[in-house]
């Protein structure tokens, strides 16, 4: 303890100092766009048209939040997003455990093959595939259902959440596999009253690290459910971007609405966020 | 007889784990092998979308993607913003990661400013960075009395500098995030050993710093190029390919081709393109990363 208070002291050199306000100045220029953001949400149509945008709105009116509910729909369209991505999380969390436990143990040749299989869908991006894609949710009566783009959902963040879970498994203790295989436990047992509660770190990871994409999927979305009933919040913001460029300030207030949720989550969540992305980087 | 029973029991394991492995399997090939094997199927064809007959071609659509000067423009503009976004992101991260690690105060702070703009749909990024530039920053030459133009999305030779401006303030967050872990593994001691050694700062950096980050330098590498190559939502809100074709992306391309153009057969000659190109840029990329990883 007492070293570490005279290295920090040690520390404070004009060198630091510079650093610290290039980092200060570099951070409020990264924030001005979410700061333009917030104002915005907050003007009144006049103080758009009248006002500079720099300036600040008179008085804070929740207007713009109110309107915003209203043309986004947004308890359908939230309600629908969260819908998705709560059901497409808690589905690729069961799957992806499983799946990448069962490759893990189990040493036959199909399940080598399975590794494999699954690792090079990370490469197959499914943004340029788009197109068979919707061709296939066509077919298959998959599109404008909620089960249809939950699927997709599934589909294309599957070979990452295994890859994921993978990694984790050598956390997971043999011996305890094996006293409860030895107590009569069938695979399936032995999976959900071991395994499960041990990688619950993991599984936060796979969470927060889906959850978010999933939450601000526009591509996925725009092209499985065009029904308005069935229509996500980034489908239906960027509906609302294209009817009203000029008033924006409803559209600010959508953002704000969209982003903060995920931004809580992440703010309540930021350990295993951070554990979660850079889980590749340490592993190379 | 003990022999036969372990066996036995192999095999009903066996038989379970394939059970748990079934449904991930099934869902994967439909979801995500099949429409590849679809899209080289109908790469081959001049299918339209709707008409029951797929007539076939063969390398037809290949050819003429050869010849077709809009996807050349949409690669050019791809590629550029692919290869501008790799530079700068990767540069910009590291330095930020570099200065945080460097035990400046309030870190958290920082990281987490750096960091949220990445938790935003690109949708979102490219709307804000749109009124950005025409409406918010045009008040500054006002307040500042100066003639800068804003408007990059305006003209074709500013509006990849634009979207390459919205790009990395949405993402140089998250690769200095996995830059800082990187840096966070690298042992004291061996900073301590060159110090003593007489090696300075700049010395340190590259032949400790970046040697002992190559695995980090390699997933950050890879990510940005085929995220990069990938880009699609960030265009939709902003600039829509324009103006004229001046950033149309080669997906964006893909789209208003098959979706809007019924061109299926066509479209999915273009993504079938695109997907050899990525698996290709990946591969060559983690190959020469690695050999570097276990030189260092």
């Amino acid at each position: 303890m007492e070293k570490k208070k005279v290295k920090i002291k040690q520390r404070i050199k004009p060198g630091k100092i510079v650093l610290q306000i290039f980092m200060t100045v570099l951070a409020l220029l990264f924030l001005t766009p979410i700061f333009i953001i917030i104002n915005y949400s907050f003007k009144t149509k006049k103080e758009l048209y009248l006002n500079s945008p720099l300036s600040l709105p008179e008085s804070l009116n929740f207007d713009n939040y109110v309107k915003a509910f209203d043309k986004l729909d947004l308890v359908t369209t939230f309600g629908n997003t969260l819908l998705y991505t709560v059901i497409s999380v808690f589905l690729l969390a069961v799957l992806c455990g499983v799946t990448a436990w069962a490759i893990a143990r189990c040493k036959r040749k199909f399940f080598k093959f399975c590794y494999v299989y699954f690792i090079v869908g990370i490469l197959i991006p499914y943004q340029a595939l788009f197109l068979p894609i919707y061709i296939i949710g066509f077919n298959l009566h998959l599109t404008n259902t909620r089960y249809g783009i939950i699927f997709m959902y599934v589909a294309t963040g599957i070979s990452f959440g295994v890859f994921l879970m993978n990694s984790f498994m050598s956390t997971v203790p043999l011996e305890l596999e094996e006293a409860a295989r030895i107590d009569g436990c069938s695979v399936y047992r032995t999976y959900f009253s071991v395994v499960l509660p041990l990688l619950r770190p993991a599984m936060a990871t796979l969470v927060i690290m889906q959850a978010f994409q999933i939450w601000n999927d526009y591509l996925l979305a725009s092209l499985y459910v065009s029904k308005n009933d069935l229509k996500t919040l980034t489908v239906s913001i960027q509906s609302l971007f294209s009817a009203q460029s000029n008033d924006y300030t409803t559209a600010m207030a959508a953002i704000v609405i969209s982003v903060l949720p995920i931004v809580i989550l992440f703010l309540a969540l930021q350990k295993y966020f951070i554990k979660g992305m850079t889980v590749g980087a340490v592993k190379g | 007889m003990k022999g036969n029973k372990i066996s036995a029991l192999e095999k009903k394991m066996s038989r379970q784990y394939f059970i748990l492995v079934l449904p991930g399997f099934i869902i994967f090939t439909i979801g995500l092998i099949l429409p590849l094997i679809l899209a080289i199927r109908y790469s081959f064809t001049t299918w339209d979308g709707m008409s029951p007959e797929k007539p076939f071609v063969g390398f037809q659509n290949y050819i003429d993607l050869w010849k077709d000067s809009d996807f050349r423009n949409a690669w050019w503009f791809t590629i550029r913003f692919t290869i501008w976004n790799t530079i700068i992101q990767n540069i910009g991260a590291l330095l930020l990661a570099v200065i945080l690690d460097a035990g400046i105060r309030a870190k958290k702070i920082y990281r987490a400013v750096f960091f949220i703009p990445c938790l935003i749909s690109a949708l979102v990024v490219g709307f804000v960075w749109m009124k950005m530039f025409s409406n918010v920053l045009p008040a500054l030459n006002d307040l500042l009395g100066t003639e800068f133009n804003f408007l990059l999305f305006g003209q074709k030779e500013t509006v990849l500098a634009g979207l390459l401006i919205a790009n990395n303030w949405q993402w140089i967050g998250y690769w200095m995030l996995i830059y800082l872990a990187g840096l966070q593994s690298v042992p004291g001691d061996l900073y301590e050993a060159a110090k003593v050694d007489g090696a300075g700062a700049i010395k340190r950096f590259f032949k400790i710093t970046i040697p002992m980050l190559a695995p980090a330098i390699t997933i950050c590498v890879v990510g940005i190029t085929t995220g990069s190559l990938k880009v699609y939502d960030l265009l939709v809100s902003s600039t829509r390919g324009g103006p004229g074709r001046a950033s149309t992306s080669v997906i964006y391309q893909t789209y208003t081709t098959a979706i809007n153009g019924r061109q299926y057969g066509y479209g999915s000659a273009m993504s079938v393109t695109l997907v050899v190109v990525l698996l290709l840029v990946a591969l060559i990329q983690v190959k020469g990363l690695k050999k570097k990883e276990v030189q260092a």
